[in-house]
């Protein structure tokens, strides 16, 4: 396993040329370049959210920084916009609406799957005799085992879904505690 | 023999022409044999020539401009087939075919941002850094080359200019004139709003609407609606190339 630290990638987030392209922050009339257009958002939204370590996103606010909003051009993506591009986002696996229902003004950015965050803690309770021991969902993140690892300090909501994906899998069993942090889970063959 | 290219062959059809038409002079079989020996020989020496200096010719762009302009006033066109013996003696028959894989993979690879127009100082500097280390050096001429030999495509491959910026197309497209005039009155500024174009021309609303609209749908044009009541229109492919050697300022 890696021995990166769950930390945010160290040097400055590198934006494609087309971020300083004035038009790439309108919607295009073309159908055609808009599809390239969505495509080259979608990706660059998950590599900043991915290089920074961010998890969520609050629609009304992040329209005011980065990516979204390029301060050297005096350039920012529009809401509806950028919610169109979170639907293509939700559509692909790569994030999911949070919040109220319908209302889609925040999200989930999973720049990383559940199923593959999923997979990597599994490997590492395996690797470490952790199987048929119950943790809590904290420790299992936040402990001193979990140091080095790429999920260390994963943020919590994701560190959730992943676990789903192992209970669903029967991978994994999750125990209800009092609040979040006393869940427990028993991760076994 | 050769189909009759370049000087050399127009000269050598000419003087055969002349000979023929002169009646009655037993001189004119002689000097049509004359001439036929005297272009065996310079081919023979350009033969000679081009094998010494292969190496040369395939690493050193400067020289092959030369070598090749040598074959084209001789006659004999080094890139028509690549089992002609003039090619593989100069080995550039893969140079070039692989040359125009290249640009025929980057121009595909961009068509729908830049809607199939893409500068050629951008082209060569993409295909400098995307050729391994230790290839043959491109330039310019290497491409003009290239895409002449792309022209039978469909792909439509052709250099067009907008005042001082040459382009490649890599769309079948004919470009109308109104389309043409405003490319060249975008070309330092990367970008237009209608009323430029209005003051430019003087022409009216319709023809201005439908003339960007036609660029829009072609995607060679992008929206920038920042200024809701004049919006500016930027022409990709000059935008890429101004912004790369910015870039590439910058680093240094």
């Amino acid at each position: 396993m890696s021995n990166t630290t769950a930390a945010a990638t160290p040097g400055a987030f590198q934006f494609p040329e087309i971020y300083n392209f004035p038009p790439f922050f309108t919607r295009q009339p073309n159908e055609s370049t808009w599809q390239e257009q969505r495509r080259q958002w979608c990706d660059l939204i998950l590599a900043y959210y991915k290089h920074n370590r961010l998890y969520s996103l609050t629609l009304a606010e992040a329209i005011t920084e980065p990516p979204f909003t390029n301060r050297q051009i005096h350039r920012s993506l529009r809401v509806d916009v950028l919610r169109e591009l979170v639907d293509d986002l939700v559509k692909q696996g790569n994030a999911s609406w949070t919040g109220a229902k319908n209302a889609k003004d925040s999200c989930l950015v999973l720049w990383r799957k559940p199923e593959v965050w999923a997979s990597m803690i599994y490997q590492w309770a395996n690797e470490r005799g952790l199987f048929n021991t119950v943790l809590t969902v904290f420790e299992l993140a936040n402990g001193d085992d979990a140091v080095g690892q790429e999920f260390h300090n994963l943020d919590s909501v994701t560190l959730r879904r992943a676990l789903d994906v192992l209970q669903s899998q029967g991978k994994a069993q999750l125990f209800v505690g009092t609040s979040d942090e006393d869940m427990g889970v028993k991760l076994f063959v | 023999m050769r189909r009759a290219v370049g000087i050399g062959g127009l000269r050598r059809k000419e003087a055969e022409r002349l000979a023929m038409s002169k009646k009655g002079t037993e001189l004119s079989q002689r000097e049509i044999e004359k001439l036929r020996e005297q272009i065996a020989m310079m081919k023979d020496n350009l033969e000679d020539f081009v094998r010494e200096h292969q190496r040369d010719i395939r690493n050193n762009p400067a020289f092959r401009v030369k070598v090749q302009r040598m074959c084209q006033l001789i006659g004999v066109d080094p890139l028509s087939s690549r089992k002609s013996y003039m090619s593989e003696l100069l080995g550039v028959g893969d140079f070039y075919c692989e040359l125009g894989i290249q640009i025929i993979d980057i121009c595909v690879a961009t068509r729908s941002i830049n809607g199939g127009l893409m500068d050629l100082d951008e082209l060569l500097r993409r295909l400098i850094r995307r050729r391994l280390k230790g290839s043959e050096p491109v330039v310019e001429d290497d491409i003009r080359r290239t895409i002449s030999q792309l022209k039978p495509l469909k792909g439509g491959y052709k250099i067009v200019c907008f005042g001082k910026r040459k382009m490649v197309q890599s769309v079948a497209r004919e470009m109308n004139s109104d389309q043409a005039k405003v490319m060249t009155l975008a070309q330092y500024t990367c970008k237009f709003t209608m009323e430029d174009v209005r003051v430019a021309f003087g022409w009216d609303e319709d023809r201005i609407h439908s003339c960007v609209d036609d660029m829009l749908r072609s995607g060679i044009v992008w929206m920038d609606e920042y200024n809701e009541a004049y919006p500016e229109y930027w022409v990709m492919a000059f935008f890429s190339q101004l912004n790369s050697t910015l870039t590439m300022a910058n680093a240094e």
